[in-house]
């Protein structure tokens, strides 16, 4: 994966005490910093007009006011997992064509970490000490790439050690990148998965930009697996083209000769989703993407997917291709229907809590590496 | 000489200023040969960007023009068949586009149809699906003037549940036979 390039760190006044501020000096001492009084809502500009791509230059880092830790809101009408997302960074430095951030953070595009680290764990602390009887499963990549940052913030690194105490919890980290060196001294006890956001490699060269391929990908997940942590991968969002089926089949064999698969914690499915003001955006920044040119359509929850006979039809295919290697892994669908669960598997979990326990019951343990 | 009178056409009726600035990025021969159907059809903003959408990407998915899609003899027929009223052209360019724009979901939508008008049920029974097969479910309605035609559709319907063409309705639905209809279009 290549180096990250930033023009500058702004730091709000305040956050120097942090971990994550000696961090970005020791790892980024060459770039200016520059000290503010207050960070809002930036508004970036830029001179060819693409104000969300200009904003992955500048890194913030400020202090998060609110909550860290929420229910993933999901999508209205679909089958849930049960997930909580905790957000310690807003946006990400890759550019993927597809990706919803555009959208979502259209208003808000500064690239930010947040520094009151301290707080994050203390409230994480006092959620899971409060409900023990409840397993958590909290993903960290919601509006964000957890670990593409890594090498310069340490943020997982000061985090991690807090989890892997924790009796009552799985914590995700969902990634593009192949930035696992910091992690794989650490020991995480069962109590971290890893997950890759999994695509062919030219899907990756088309539309993941800035991202590891898919050969990093694996390697660092290898690296990740031989230092104790579990894994996950998300073939999400899978792409429709000719010679998918192809591309998707290698990369399925490549992801199973590199990892052992009785150590997975699951596998997730998606098709590419996008709502009109995404698919405006990208016509803008992407005006030549295939992307734009699927067989979508309009859904209930206001998102563009594959018609359903179509993206049901490449579910199956690959549960099919995943089952011939790995038989009893985890596989769940992201962001679908009830019917289309109905459609690939045969049976539709009777609520969210059904589908978290399914992932939560194996890690109930600590795994030895 | 277009671009005049596209923006007459949408400032006349009151369109988003978005809709025009996306219209106009086009190349003059794509904007012109959008403006005279919009022209000549009257058409409504909700329509007109649905084509855009569609019209933008054929183009990009087949490395063609616009105005060369809207040359299609299928549009041209359209356009100039007499018998046809201005709503009905508009509605039939529209498939005609949609057809284009959507082929593999428009061939199945198509087999539904033909297997549900195979079933010859009677008028007042009707089975539709959803517009875009979302939901994956075939809808039923009936209605019935008396206990025994309620009891002879209903005859009918259960009939027509067994008939293979029902099986094949509920197939194409569920994405078994999509491939079947990849590898014909």
């Amino acid at each position: 994966m290549k180096h990250l390039h930033f023009d500058e760190v702004i730091v709000e006044s305040g956050s120097e005490s942090s971990p994550i501020y000696r961090n970005l000096r020791r790892t980024l001492g060459h770039l200016s910093f520059k000290v503010v009084d207050g960070i809002g809502t930036e508004r970036v500009t830029s001179e060819r007009g693409d104000r969300f791509g200009a904003a992955k230059k500048t890194l913030y880092l400020a202090r998060h006011r609110g909550d860290f830790l929420k229910k993933c809101p999901g999508s209205e009408g679909q089958v849930c997992c049960n997930y909580f997302v905790i957000n310690f960074a807003s946006n990400c430095p890759m550019d993927c064509s597809y990706c919803y951030l555009q959208e979502y953070l259209a208003d808000n595009a500064a690239l930010k970490v947040f520094s009151n680290v301290n707080d994050l764990i203390d409230e994480a602390d006092r959620t899971l000490a409060r409900h023990r009887g409840v397993f958590f499963r909290i993903g960290t990549g919601e509006i964000t790439d957890s670990l593409a940052l890594e090498p310069y913030t340490g943020m997982v690194r000061e985090i991690i050690p807090y989890f892997a105490e924790q009796p009552n919890v799985l914590l995700e980290l969902k990634t593009k990148s192949d930035s696992v060196d910091g992690l794989l001294d650490l020991n995480p006890k069962g109590r971290v998965v890893v997950g890759w956001s999994m695509n062919p490699q030219k899907v990756i060269d088309l539309d993941e930009h800035g991202t590891a391929s898919l050969g990093e990908r694996l390697e660092a997940a290898r690296l990740c697996q031989e230092a104790g942590y579990r894994l996950g991968f998300h073939f999400d969002p899978m792409i429709e083209y000719p010679g998918w089926e192809s591309d998707y089949q290698t990369m399925l064999e490549q992801t199973f000769a590199t990892i052992d698969w009785r150590k997975l914690s699951w596998l997730s499915l998606g098709v590419l989703r996008q709502t009109p003001g995404l698919k405006r955006t990208m016509r803008e920044r992407y005006p030549k993407s295939d992307l734009l040119t699927g067989e979508q359509v309009l859904c209930p929850d206001g998102k563009f997917r594959y018609f359903q006979p179509l993206r049901v039809e490449m579910y199956r295919k690959m549960v099919r291709w995943i089952r011939r290697v790995a038989p009893t892994v985890k596989i769940y669908l992201c962001m679908e229907s009830r019917e289309v669960w109905e459609q690939v598997f045969g049976f539709a979990p009777a609520c969210e809590k059904e589908l978290g326990n399914q992932m939560a019951p194996e890690v109930q343990q600590p795994i030895h590496a | 000489m277009a671009e005049s009178a596209i923006r007459d056409y949408a400032t006349g009726r009151g369109f988003h200023r978005q809709t025009l600035e996306r219209w106009l990025a086009w190349e003059a021969a794509d904007q012109e040969s959008l403006q005279e159907i919009a022209v000549s059809l009257k058409i409504s903003e909700n329509h007109l960007r649905d084509m855009l959408d569609w019209l933008e990407e054929i183009s990009l998915r087949d490395v063609t023009k616009i105005h060369e899609i809207l040359c299609r003899p299928a549009v041209l027929s359209i356009k100039t068949d007499p018998r046809l009223g201005r709503a009905d052209k508009l509605k039939r360019i529209k498939e005609q586009l949609r057809r284009w724009r959507f082929p593999r979901l428009a061939a199945v939508e198509e087999r539904i149809q033909l297997k549900i008008q195979a079933l010859k049920l009677p008028a007042e029974i009707r089975l539709s699906v959803p517009p875009g097969l979302e939901g994956g479910r075939l809808r039923v309605e009936f209605s019935a003037g008396s206990v025994a035609e309620l009891e002879e559709l209903t005859k009918r319907l259960n009939a027509a549940a067994t008939t293979t063409w029902t099986t094949e309705i509920f197939d194409l639905l569920s994405g078994q036979t999509t491939e079947k209809v990849q590898g014909q279009s």
